[in-house]
């Protein structure tokens, strides 16, 4: 029974960690860095696809490389919806690694059925978390120019329901001493983004431990059925710098001295 | 002597307590090797979870190395005319080694569980609920209404619950468990009807898709069909899924033989599932299990298992055989230590893990 197992398991030939041919994309992996592409073909894709893949990935959660960051970042979890399942600049409150740690509420540690991930590979993915959980790698420190880099929700992104916040990873740290309540606005129009142009109260802050990210909370749950923009500046011709002085830089979305974040829509209640 | 069996009873519940209740998950050998169908000791006429009234004095009588003494307290597992109850309890130690990674040991409680069963309607009417309490906050795992014919030849039954698909494993990480996303931990919310009658047991399922954690209304329809005889059983098993991330149907066939102190299980699945962003694939997972009743309360069980998850790719199947001794020394208290050695392919290190493990689980 040993020999025939053993010669039914495949030889790799031409496969990537996570079993599928090279020549369709795949990748050799490589040394694990706290990187979002590194932690996708290190751990998501070798170790998490073999569940969380296909139309019947438990929880919905799809860990496969077209579909891991969209829906880890900022995305609430299945099990407790009131925790983020990647929560940019927050590792302890996001809920990939509570289940990773095997301290969640709900449900196995993860991986399911496997031995937990080495503590290094989870201080790896708690590093990637801290500094903002972005899509690419970033260049830290002196040359790169300050930008937004990503946002959840993104840019035309058509939501089920109101996002409790919205989040903004920067290429810089953000000079906080310049943030104050004029800082970032917040603004909802009518579905089709016509009518009048009403700026809710929100709250934006960086996160301790994350100093390359803004957190804007509005003061109240956003409706559903609405369009809502996030604009830096506006009356105030205030911005965001970075702590070397850095101003942030447009995306080419100026409109009478705003620079647009996202934009994103609400469905409305059914 | 009472005095010393109550002290082992004890010492052996708290154990448990300490270590990691493993769940109480179904086991078919046991039916295989007795000839029985699930219903014969379980509630839940597709197996696992509360035993009825068969099923306590089975694991009272007929499981363990030793009974109890006649003038012992026993356990009916009903607390009143109409509510039955139990629980199940399992802990383990697990050592694991993954190449090119440190040596993990693990203590966990796996789970507590508490099963009730009430009727409503003596014979016709009830509510079963399993639910788990440890570790972890209390999450509802089942929680249906059942309602049967007078000859309990047809149920129906509407609510959250396992549906049914091969064998009911107590090792819920099975390959043909993962693949076909049906074991219990995964339960659905439907309703099945269900046909238990001479040596025919049937279930169809209609729910909302077990993968299903989105408000988006799903479809699932599942079907399973077993002909049990006193020394074998054939059965098969079909499921389909319809989302909006893909569909995904599902085919797989079982069987169990008796040949004098071995019980042989086998099962083969296939998946074809065209949610994944690369395309369509066809997967398999087949598991050969071999359980020698070496004597009163022990049992050897030797499992080889292989998973192919794309049969377009060559090269890339995995396998796991293990090696479980079980024994029931007492009543309700079963210890199982084992070995699992995984192969895959050489780049992915946790597919050539090896983890050596002790369980201990309690249950009424």
């Amino acid at each position: 029974m040993l020999a025939w197992l053993s010669a039914c398991s495949g030889n790799g030939q031409g496969l990537d960690q996570g079993g599928r041919p090279l020549t369709s994309g795949g990748t050799a992996g490589g040394v694990l860095t706290a990187d979002f592409d590194s932690i996708q073909h290190n751990v998501f894709t070798p170790i998490c696809t073999t569940c969380h893949a296909g139309s019947n990935a438990p929880q919905g959660l799809h860990l496969d490389a077209a579909n891991s960051y969209s829906q880890l970042v900022g995305v609430p979890s299945a099990e407790v919806s009131a925790l983020l399942r990647v929560k940019p600049g927050d590792p302890a409150n996001s809920y990939i690694v509570q289940k990773l740690e095997g301290h969640a509420a709900v449900g196995a540690q993860m991986p399911f059925g496997g031995p937990p991930l080495p503590a290094a590979t989870i201080a790896v993915i708690r590093q990637w978390i801290s500094d903002g959980a972005l899509r690419s790698p970033v260049a830290s420190g002196i040359g790169t120019r300050f930008a937004a880099l990503s946002v959840v929700p993104a840019a035309g992104d058509f939501l089920e329901a109101p996002p409790a916040r919205i989040v903004i990873a920067f290429s810089q740290e953000l000079d906080q001493t310049q943030i104050d309540a004029t800082s970032v606005h917040l603004e909802a129009t009518q579905s089709d983004g016509r009518g009048s142009v009403d700026v809710l109260p929100a709250t934006a802050f960086v996160p301790i431990g994350n100093p390359r990210t803004l957190i804007v909370e509005p003061a109240a749950a956003l409706s559903a059925g609405r369009h809502y923009r996030v604009v830096v500046g506006g009356v105030t011709r205030s911005t965001l710098s970075s702590i070397g002085g850095d101003r942030l830089l447009s995306s080419g979305n100026d409109n009478d001295g705003t620079t647009l974040l996202t934009e994103f829509d609400v469905a409305a209640a059914p | 002597m009472k005095r010393r069996w109550a002290a082992l009873t004890l010492l052996a519940l708290a154990g448990a307590g300490l270590m990691v209740p493993l769940a109480a998950f179904a086991e078919p050998y046991l039916a295989v090797q007795n000839g029985y169908k699930c219903v014969a000791c379980h509630v839940n006429p597709t197996g696992g979870g509360l035993r009825n009234d068969f099923g306590v004095i089975f694991s009272e009588n007929v499981l363990p190395v030793r009974t109890l003494p006649a003038n012992f307290p026993t356990w009916s597992g009903k607390l009143t005319s109409f509510l039955r109850a139990g629980l199940d309890a399992r802990a383990s130690w697990t050592r694991t080694q993954v190449p090119h990674n440190p040596t993990q040991e693990q203590r966990q409680l796996e789970q507590l569980r508490l099963y009730a069963d009430i009727a409503l309607i003596p014979e016709r009417l009830g509510i079963y609920l399993d639910e788990k309490i440890a570790p972890g906050k209390s999450q509802e795992l089942e929680g249906y209404v059942r309602l049967n014919d007078a000859s309990h030849g047809w149920y129906l039954k509407g609510g959250k619950f396992y549906l049914p698909f091969g064998f009911r494993l107590q090792d819920q990480t099975a390959f043909v468990r993962q693949l076909s996303g049906i074991s219990m931990i995964t339960p659905d919310t439907g309703v099945e009807l269900g046909f238990e009658r001479a040596n025919w047991s049937a279930q169809l399922d209609y729910s909302n898709d077990i993968g299903n954690a989105s408000a988006e209304a799903r479809h699932q329809i599942t079907g399973q069909l077993v002909w049990v005889q006193t020394a074998y059983r054939l059965g098969a098993a079909a499921s389909a899924t319809s989302t909006t991330d893909g569909n995904r149907r599902l085919g797989g066939v079982f069987a169990g033989l008796r040949t004098g102190p071995v019980a042989w299980l086998g099962e083969l699945d296939l998946a074809r599932d065209d949610g994944f962003a690369d395309g369509a694939r066809t997967m398999l997972a087949a598991l050969g299990e071999l359980n020698w009743a070496l004597h009163r309360g022990q049992n050897l069980k030797l499992t080889a298992e292989i998973q192919d998850p794309d049969r377009a790719v060559p090269e890339d199947q995995f396998t796991r055989w293990s090696v479980v001794y079980e024994i029931t020394p007492l009543p309700f208290v079963q210890l199982r230590a084992g070995f699992r050695r995984y192969r895959g392919i050489p780049q992915n290190d946790a597919e050539n893990r090896q983890a050596m493990f002790v369980e201990l689980h309690g249950y009424l």
